[in-house]
């Protein structure tokens, strides 16, 4: 894929996807070496969207993986359709004098396409996002392996099928177990951390074109000092500063203050204890205190 | 073919990967050779391109970030800093043997230097300058009383000898300090690996104030990934088994009989059912907590958690947890308006209360789990009720706060100990050990049917 590395910083700004420097150059290593790319992070740091987006920018078809406990090759890469094999059979066997041949029950059109030989069988370089890749199993995690290895799959009755394009592999986790060593050195790593102030700011300005910058930035210090309570079991992610900031938006507020915060608290901190937590160490008075620090 | 030149600059790249290697990261040739074809991508006169082309090849966790632009840092710098960085370790190394030869002088008695190892001499040049003042008076004192009394030399070394050794462990805490004080206000960059390293080995019960937050974050988060496991484990061991037949005709009837749809066997491993007991007595309070959180974070990989405290009393704090008030809220309460709190602990009532009153949910299927110092009251009362327990109960553990080194000095851990299967826990990192390890030990796991004993 012939992009450089100017061009790729200018269209992530153009889809209003924010970045830092890191994660771009990091993407354009990973596009040009042809290596799947890892993004680690916690929940909701944007590690997903950047499959989404990396899908707009090449302006190719995105294909999703989601994984989760349990998944395996047939939900993953492919699997007859029995079904349709086990119909063939009965309706053929209604007619007089028809053969059928092993062969055609076993070809492409009894073959049902997962994601995984989707992306290999696509005529084009298509972007290939496996979500959360830490939430399946070890063994599938080998077979994962085994696949962004070679880009390629055997399948017994129709042979070897190799990747015409090699797609554009973006492999997410949220860290609730170390992925294997095997699959990590496939990978170009890529941490994602919440974003600073600075960021978080440009965020909200992108997403939510209606919130002043001055509005903004209140949002994003509020929601910073939120994630450095460090016993927080759920930290407020990069969606849910968004959602506080439209519904501000449909509210018709223009500036925070405690008041506003603690009454509003559903949409940032989402489990009760977290909730609990917040009235007892920081209340209104802590958040009055933090904005009053910023100077207006 | 690599060309001389270039052959130079992957040498150094070598060098580099082993320096990491050595620091503990996973880098082997197939990340090197990443390294370097990425290289050739960008613009190698960018240092920071070239950081992160380094960075998103070489590492690959995120926990060994700060390592990586520590020692990246260390390595590649610009050729002035590299010279200035010459010219400060040389004048620092003069600077060092001034001092030395100044110390040299200032600890002589009679003359003579006293017979002070190098490093004590080191010591003594990092003192603060009111301590090394101080020394040195004490020294030059002692030489002029030596007119009236007798040889004071073997004394005097043996007096600056224990003050070095004094000060060498005040400054070594003091910079500890500083170092997790730096962490904590850093807002967890800095050196979050190494204040987490220093929390999972460090005492619960010796922990700082300042240290709780840190160690309760900790806390959670090991207890959610082992969840995580478990419940992960769970949906290994339940794999697709092999085909159902009686449940494949049957689903299949109503298709004539053809096996339409295919149903397979599915096993289910039952959970474990915990039955926590955690002393609550004001010595105990902080470290039952932790464990208690602990374990609370796996409530979703156990089909059944229940919770009980004591000090002189037993008081079954489940129900009050299911009318959800969060369990620190709670904690605080029971402390606060426990019944007759604050009290000795006595663990022989609390037994006794509880094989007495709450006997049906000690089953065949339970862990006992007791948090507690050994310390009590009436030992003797003790030991038979625990008896009693262990009968009742799959299993009884008991964990100890109490360093190991510790125990001897007790009788009450010997005697409970030969009833219950008793492990130390006095740091994160063996709670953990302890729980993940021992506890959910794959033999452990409860496969299927119910365990006869």
């Amino acid at each position: 894929m012939h992009i450089e590395l100017a061009e790729l910083r200018q269209r992530f700004a153009d889809v209003g996807y924010i970045v830092d420097e890191n994660a771009i150059l990091t993407v354009f290593l990973a596009l040009k070496l042809e290596k799947p790319l890892l993004i680690e992070g916690a929940p909701g740091v944007g590690k997903t969207e950047m499959g989404k987006v990396l899908a707009e920018i090449l302006d190719t078809e995105l294909i999703r993986l989601q994984c989760y406990e349990g998944l395996d090759e047939t939900k993953a890469l492919y699997e007859w359709n029995y079904q349709r094999q086990l119909l063939r059979i009965q309706i053929e066997r209604g007619q007089e004098g028809a053969q059928i041949e092993e062969e055609d029950l076993f070809s492409l059109s009894y073959l049902l396409e997962r994601p995984l030989l989707k992306a290999i069988r696509s005529p084009h370089r298509v972007v290939l996002l496996i979500d959360e890749v830490d939430k399946c199993d070890p063994e599938f995690e080998a077979f994962l392996f085994e696949v962004l290895s070679d880009f390629q799959v055997s399948i017994p009755e129709l042979g070897t099928l190799r990747a015409e394009n090699i797609p554009v592999v973006v492999l997410t986790s949220n860290n609730e177990r170390d992925l294997s060593d095997g699959l990590k050195r496939r990978c170009l790593y890529l941490f994602f951390d919440f974003p600073d102030v600075e960021r978080e700011t440009q965020i909200i300005r992108a997403k939510v074109p209606q919130v002043e910058e001055h509005f903004a930035r209140q949002l994003a210090r509020v929601v910073a000092y939120l994630r450095r309570q460090e016993e927080l079991r759920k930290k407020p992610s990069i969606a849910e500063t968004l959602d506080w900031a439209r519904a501000l938006v449909v509210l018709g507020k223009k500036r925070l203050d405690g008041e506003l915060v603690a009454g509003m608290l559903n949409l940032l901190l989402k489990n009760r204890q977290d909730q609990l937590l917040f009235h007892r160490t920081i209340g209104k008075e802590g958040i009055d205190r933090l904005l009053r620090q910023g100077g207006e | 073919m690599i060309a001389p030149a270039e052959c130079r600059f992957a040498e150094n790249m070598a060098l580099f990967a082993s320096l990491l290697r050595a620091n503990g990261l996973p880098v082997g040739t197939a990340e090197l050779l990443d390294a370097l074809q990425a290289l050739s991508f960008i613009d190698i006169g960018d240092r920071r391109a070239f950081k992160t082309a380094l960075r998103s090849t070489l590492v690959k966790n995120h926990r060994d970030l700060e390592v990586f632009d520590e020692l990246f840092d260390c390595c590649f710098v610009p050729p002035e800093v590299h010279t200035q960085r010459l010219k400060e370790a040389e004048r620092q190394r003069e600077q060092q043997q001034a001092r030395l030869e100044c110390a040299a002088h200032e600890l002589s008695f009679k003359g003579e230097p006293l017979q002070l190892s190098p490093e004590e001499m080191l010591i003594y040049t990092s003192l603060p300058e009111r301590e090394r003042e101080s020394l040195h008076r004490f020294v030059r004192e002692t030489e002029a009383a030596e007119k009236e009394m007798r040889p004071l030399r073997p004394l005097l070394e043996t007096v600056v000898k224990g003050q070095l050794r004094y000060w060498h462990s005040r400054m070594a805490q003091a910079s500890a300090g500083d170092a997790a004080a730096g962490a904590g206000a850093g807002g967890g960059t800095g050196r979050a690996a190494e204040r987490e390293r220093r929390l999972r080995e460090a005492d619960i019960q010796q922990l700082g104030q300042e240290d709780l937050p840190a160690a309760k974050a900790l806390i959670n988060r090991l207890s959610r990934q082992l969840a995580a496991r478990l419940l992960q484990r769970r949906q290994r061991r339940a794999p697709r088994g092999a085909l159902d037949f009686r449940r494949t005709v049957r689903a299949n009837m109503r298709h004539g009989g053809r096996p339409f749809l295919l149903k397979y066997k599915r096993k289910r491993p039952a959970k474990l059912q915990l039955l926590f007991i955690g002393d609550l007595s004001a010595s105990m309070k902080r470290y039952s907590s932790f464990v208690l959180q602990f374990i609370y974070g796996l409530k979703v990989a156990v089909s059944n958690l229940e919770i009980f405290a004591f000090a002189d009393t037993l008081e079954y704090l489940t129900p009050a947890l299911k009318q959800q008030a969060g369990l620190e809220e709670l904690l605080e309460r029971v402390v606060l308006h426990g019944k007759s709190w604050g009290g000795g602990t006595n663990i022989g009532a609390a037994l006794a209360e509880l094989n007495r009153d709450y006997r049906e949910l000690l089953t065949t299927r339970t862990v006992a789990i007791i948090v507690s110092d050994t310390r009590t009251i009436n030992l003797e009362a003790a030991l038979p009720e625990l008896r009693r327990l262990k009968e009742r109960v799959r299993r009884l553990i008991w964990l100890n706060p109490l360093p190991p080194e510790q125990w001897p000095r007790y009788r009450s851990v010997a005697a409970f100990g030969e009833i219950a299967e008793m492990w130390p826990c006095n740091t994160i990192a063996r709670l953990e050990e302890a729980i993940a390890g021992r506890l959910f030990a794959a033999s452990l796991y409860l496969d299927g049917e119910a365990v006869m004993r």
